[in-house]
């Protein structure tokens, strides 16, 4: 499992600069300059890991072992069966856990959530007049609200703790390595460029970090590769100060299953009740996306009726190819990028090293850019002694330089028949279409959106659902200034493809894939707005699901028609007749009074109705009968048009031509039906 | 009727005012306005005398247009009885049943220099009862024909709320039951009031006008501040006489309110009529009939924005929806006096006073200015050609800036000096 693998250097330094920044503040009252490890950084910032608070943290531990897991495994081109449980960890079962007693508490007025004498008057005379009301509201026989459940003051002590497992039939991870993959923050070699589900690249040693400040406890993982007659079975936790694995426990044990995959285990604070629906959505938009996936999602508590098992079935077992590690596109390089590509290249030339370490350069193109660099450049020149001018050179003249954009091969959409598959298995949408875009290019780099769009279906609410997915992981929060959102609510006029923004229950799915996403704010959970080439693909790939919604949902509409013309046209009948019949009464008792004089032909018609001849159910049976001629007109008009295709078919059956010569000709002067026995 | 007193209220003038009410200082003595406003009226009277009104038969025009004439009760109601008989006759015969309803679409309609107003084409729809996007509207027909029926046995008036309220489960809204009743008078080639369906009142009218209402004599001066509601019936209406200049017709009723109270009409004598934003349809009947009996210019104070030419021109030359009767609708020769675009400089309305236009009001102006009846006035181009350059527009309160009575005391005085309108 490569847990530390994705930590991409650059973003490393980055980080160790701004951590070595906080030194001198530090160095005020004592001249000691202090060094900060990076896991020491990531400890004080947790939120931009997605850390925030106790709720968010069980949430992202979740999502990091999940992608993990999703990572290992598809890695090996093996279809991922994930496992996750999370367990809640009463106090007691807690304390018993760190070995520590039970306490009672003696000075209760210690405590913060003691009530005061005060305190409780107030919450007597809450609770009897919330009473009284039911009282009232159930003596005037209105429907009575499940009276809340009173909330205990919760304290600021009454920590809950969970247990969450995650286990994978993965790669797994090799013996000895496994200490530093988990106890060393931003120990990644990995060099290159790649489509990457980890937001952060820290996956579980964030978690680790988290469970180290809340509980104390160490992380449990057991690990197999293929083929490997033993497991691993390694406790260990991280020595924030100096970010290195502080190893508890480091042995083999026996592997009867044939098991590969790593199973992991940490205890940490959370909080289940505020953040289920989020982990509960996450896991659904999980499966959309991978639907080749199984997911097993487990909840145990000791209250038993909250516990739960959802299982996420497989539905299909293509999965997308493997990303591709890409070289960089010379469009998208920084000064800082350059130099450290220069210190790690195998190549000696200036000329190989421009040729070989980016995409789109050929040899004669980098013989023209160099060119184009000035005298002091020559191909031959070693590429490591370039001066930081030169350097500079280069990064300009890359900036100014046309290049061709990069193909998106290197790139693992999900595949339109993926997400098509997920959003039918989970949705069960009445219509569902799918697009999927080209490779296109944001600052040097590849991307390709998918879209998907779904009509109606379980468990969607009215109005417009939105799915994102960035590099095949779902994002949930933060979805106001999403360029997804933002699109379909305002760029898309849902009514000119006969779609009711708000009645209708209409999901929306994007997934965009990249080398890199641009991510916007803190947390990475959105991308922003402002990237029209991302705007106009994400607005293209949804008018086109909705295009072919339209021919679909227009096809619907006039069947529907077809349906109740005649029930619609006859609901007019009563009203028209009684209309036309009250004028013709009054003018037959006007002339039987002979108060005004009609001509002859009208005089028949009227004797006819003060006779009751006609009456007003005459009219409207003559009317019935009309309407219903010119729906048996309009329904022949209407199969014409739509072809014949309505129209049952029978199944033919075809003789094989390696059977039995058997058979008996009837025939006639214009055709032989031959029967065969 | 009172005497002819212009200086009945003392306007509280003093040097010191200058500053705060700019160009008062302009203003010559009333006397002098009053000279040019009488011979204003004199040309109106002796113009409107001297040519007779158009009417569409005396032009020969390459394309037949509809219109309609008022038409007596029985003449009424013997149409709608032979229209029932063919309906009856057409289902006994199994064919269902079709109204034939001329198009009050837009495409049908067609602006006619001049008569200097909008006529209707005589294209017709049919309107079949077994078609399901026709059914309710004929079935709806059906029933308010049913419903005039009824009115012309009985002789007596409902308002179109009266009308709706008959069957509402059918209706669904008013407009639907509104729009139908303007065609069914399209179809029977009758005005509205004809079909003695009223809308309720909305116009008022105040200043040196008496007029008979319904028998009972109105003198407009002595009706209080509001002024005395059009009646919604024009018949009602007769015997009108006046001593008045001009007509001066308002948009809003703010500045309608601040005109009657300050008595404007008597130190100009005048006769102040608002319909309070879009005019309704007795109002414009009443306008017409004022303009025509007692031959006096009408001079328009509207908002300086696409909307005050908009109510201006359903003045003018009559409205899209009720094209088919603009003959009777429709007041000719109204002049603009303001608050026109130019004014907002000339008399220096501070910035704060004026809006910007929206993308919408843009939107009109320009269409305004591809329409043909503000084309022929090129006085009128040139005001809406300015205002949506400087994308600025000033409702009648703007002057309110400089003093509640600017307005009456100031602005049109000055503007009336000037002969300042188009």
């Amino acid at each position: 499992m490569e847990v530390g693998g994705r930590e991409s250097p650059v973003e490393g330094s980055k980080k160790r600069g701004r951590s070595k920044k906080d030194g001198p503040e530090k160095s005020k009252d004592g001249s000691v300059l202090k060094q900060k490890s990076p896991a020491e950084f990531f400890a004080e910032n947790k939120n931009i890991a997605g850390f925030d608070n106790p709720g968010k943290s069980l949430y992202t531990t979740v999502r990091e072992l999940v992608e993990n897991a999703l990572d290992s495994a598809e890695s090996i081109s093996e279809l991922p069966v994930v496992e996750i449980t999370i367990e809640e960890i009463g106090k007691t079962k807690f304390n018993s856990m760190i070995g520590l007693v039970d306490r009672e508490r003696v000075d209760e007025e210690l405590y913060d959530d003691y009530e005061s004498a005060k305190a409780r008057e107030k919450r007597l005379a809450k609770e009897a007049r919330t009473q009284e009301i039911q009282a009232k509201n159930a003596a005037l026989g209105k429907k009575i609200k499940e009276p809340t459940s009173a909330k205990g003051i919760k304290g600021r002590g009454e920590a809950s703790f969970y247990r969450v497992a995650c286990k994978d039939n993965g790669r797994g991870m090799p013996h000895d390595d496994i200490p530093n993959m988990f106890g060393r923050v931003l120990s990644g070699t990995k060099y290159g460029l790649k489509q990457t589900r980890g937001k952060f690249g820290l996956g579980a040693k964030m978690a680790l970090i988290w469970s180290k400040m809340s509980t104390g406890l160490p992380i449990e993982i057991s690990s197999s590769t293929r083929g490997q007659n033993y497991t691993s079975f390694c406790r260990l936790d991280i020595d924030i100060h100096r970010n290195i694995p502080h190893v508890h426990l480091h042995e083999k044990r026996a592997n009867l299953e044939k098991w590969h995959g790593a199973e992991i285990q940490v205890v940490i604070e959370g909080n289940w009740t505020t953040y289920r629906s989020k982990i509960f959505h996450y896991m659904r938009q999980m499966a959309v996306i991978t639907p080749y996936a199984q997911f097993i999602f487990k909840f145990i508590s000791d209250a038993p009726e909250k516990n739960m098992t959802i299982k996420f079935a497989r539905r299909t077992d293509v999965m997308p190819p493997v990303p591709l590690e890409t070289k960089h596109h010379p469009s998208s390089v920084d000064l800082l990028l350059i130099k450290r590509l220069i210190s790690e290249t195998s190549k000696q030339s200036l000329l190989q090293f421009i040729q070989h370490e980016f995409v789109n350069i050929g040899k004669g193109y980098a013989e023209r850019l160099i060119g184009e660099m000035g005298d002091d450049f020559i191909p031959k020149m070693s590429v490591k002694s370039l001066t930081d001018q030169q350097i500079v050179r280069i990064h300009q003249l890359f900036r100014q330089a046309k290049f061709d954009d990069p193909s998106g091969d290197c790139l693992s959409p999900a595949g339109e028949y993926n997400l098509r598959l997920g959003i039918i298995k989970e949705l069960h949408p009445d219509l569902v279409a799918t697009y999927s875009g080209s490779a296109q290019v944001f600052e040097g780099h590849p991307f390709i959106v998918e879209a998907g769009v779904s009509l109606g279906g379980r468990d969607v609410k009215q109005g417009l659902n939105v799915f994102r997915f960035a590099n095949r992981i779902p994002l949930l929060f933060e979805q106001g200034a999403d360029v997804v959102t933002r699109t379909a609510l305002k760029r898309i006029n849902w009514n000119s493809y006969k779609i009711n923004q708000m009645q209708d229950k209409i999901g929306v799915f994007v997934s965009i894939v990249s080398t890199k996403i641009p991510f916007k704010g803190t947390g990475k959970e959105y991308i922003g707005d402002d990237i029209t080439e991302i705007a106009s693909a994400v607005k293209s790939a949804i008018q086109q699901c909705c295009v072919q919604l339209k021919t679909k949902i227009v096809k619907k509409m006039q069947a529907r028609e077809q349906q109740e013309r005649k029930r619609n046209l006859a609901k007019y009948i009563p009203s028209a007749t009684a209309a036309v019949y009250d004028v013709l009464k009054v003018m037959a008792e006007s002339h039987e009074a002979k108060k005004k004089r009609y001509e002859e032909e009208d005089v028949e018609l009227l004797t006819k109705i003060s006779e009751h001849v006609i009456t007003k159910d005459t009219l409207a049976e003559k009317l019935a009968q009309h309407v219903e001629q010119v729906d048996y007109e309009m329904a022949l008009e209407y199969a014409t048009q739509s072809g014949a295709s309505e129209e049952p078919r029978e199944n033919i059956y075809i003789q094989s031509l390696d059977a039995k010569k058997e058979y008996l000709d009837f025939t006639s002067q214009i055709f032989t039906f031959r029967l065969f026995l | 009727m009172a005497d002819p007193s212009p200086r009945k209220r003392r306007r509280p003038s003093s040097a010191s005012d200058d500053s705060s009410a700019p160009f008062r200082n302009r203003l010559k003595p009333d006397s002098v306005i009053l000279q040019t406003l009488r011979s204003l009226a004199a040309a109106s009277a002796t113009s409107s005398s001297a040519n007779k009104t158009l009417t569409l038969a005396d032009l020969d025009l390459s394309t037949s247009c509809r219109e309609v004439t008022d038409q007596s009760l029985p003449a009424v109601q013997s149409s709608i009885e032979s229209l029932i008989l063919k309906i009856a006759r057409s289902i006994l015969a199994g064919e269902g049943f079709s109204f034939d309803v001329p198009s009050r679409s837009s495409g049908n309609q067609l602006y006619v220099p001049e008569l200097d107003r909008i006529v209707l084409r005589d294209k017709n729809t049919l309107r079949p009862f077994a078609h399901m996007s026709s059914v309710r509207k004929s079935t709806i027909t059906a029933r308010i024909l049913h419903l005039i029926h009824q009115l012309c046995l009985r002789d007596i008036h409902v308002t179109k709320r009266d009308l709706f309220y008959t069957d509402v489960k059918l209706f669904q809204d008013q407009s639907q039951s509104d729009a139908v009743l303007d065609d069914v008078s399209c179809m029977l080639s009758c005005t509205r009031s004809s079909l003695n369906v009223i809308a309720s009142e909305k116009g008022v009218v105040v200043g040196r006008l008496i007029f008979s209402d319904n028998g009972d004599l109105i003198d407009c001066t002595k009706m209080g501040m509001g002024g005395k509601a059009i009646p919604p019936n024009i018949d009602r209406v007769g015997d009108m006489q006046s001593d008045a200049l001009f007509i001066l017709l308002v948009e809003k009723d703010a500045a309608y309110i601040r005109l009657a109270e300050d008595r404007f009409y008597n130190r100009f004598p005048c006769i102040i009529v608002t319909a309070k934003g879009q005019p309704d349809v007795a109002t414009r009947l009443f306008l017409r009939k004022m303009k025509m009996e007692l031959k006096l210019p009408v001079l328009a104070l509207v908002d300086s924005d696409p909307y005050g030419l908009k109510i201006l021109s359903v003045y003018g030359c009559g409205s899209k929806n009720m094209s088919y009767d603009s003959a009777n609708l429709t007041t000719p020769d109204i002049k603009w006096l303001g608050i026109r675009p130019s004014d907002l400089d000339k008399y220096g309305i501070p910035e704060q006073c004026r809006l910007p236009m929206t993308e919408q009001d843009i939107k009109t102006g320009k269409d305004l200015l591809e329409e043909d009846f503000v084309k022929k006035n090129p006085g009128w181009v040139e005001e809406l050609t300015l205002m949506v350059k400087t994308k600025q527009k000033a409702e009648i309160q703007a002057l309110s800036s400089f003093g509640f009575q600017y307005l009456s005391e100031v602005y049109l005085p000055l503007k009336l000096q000037q002969q300042d309108w188009l």
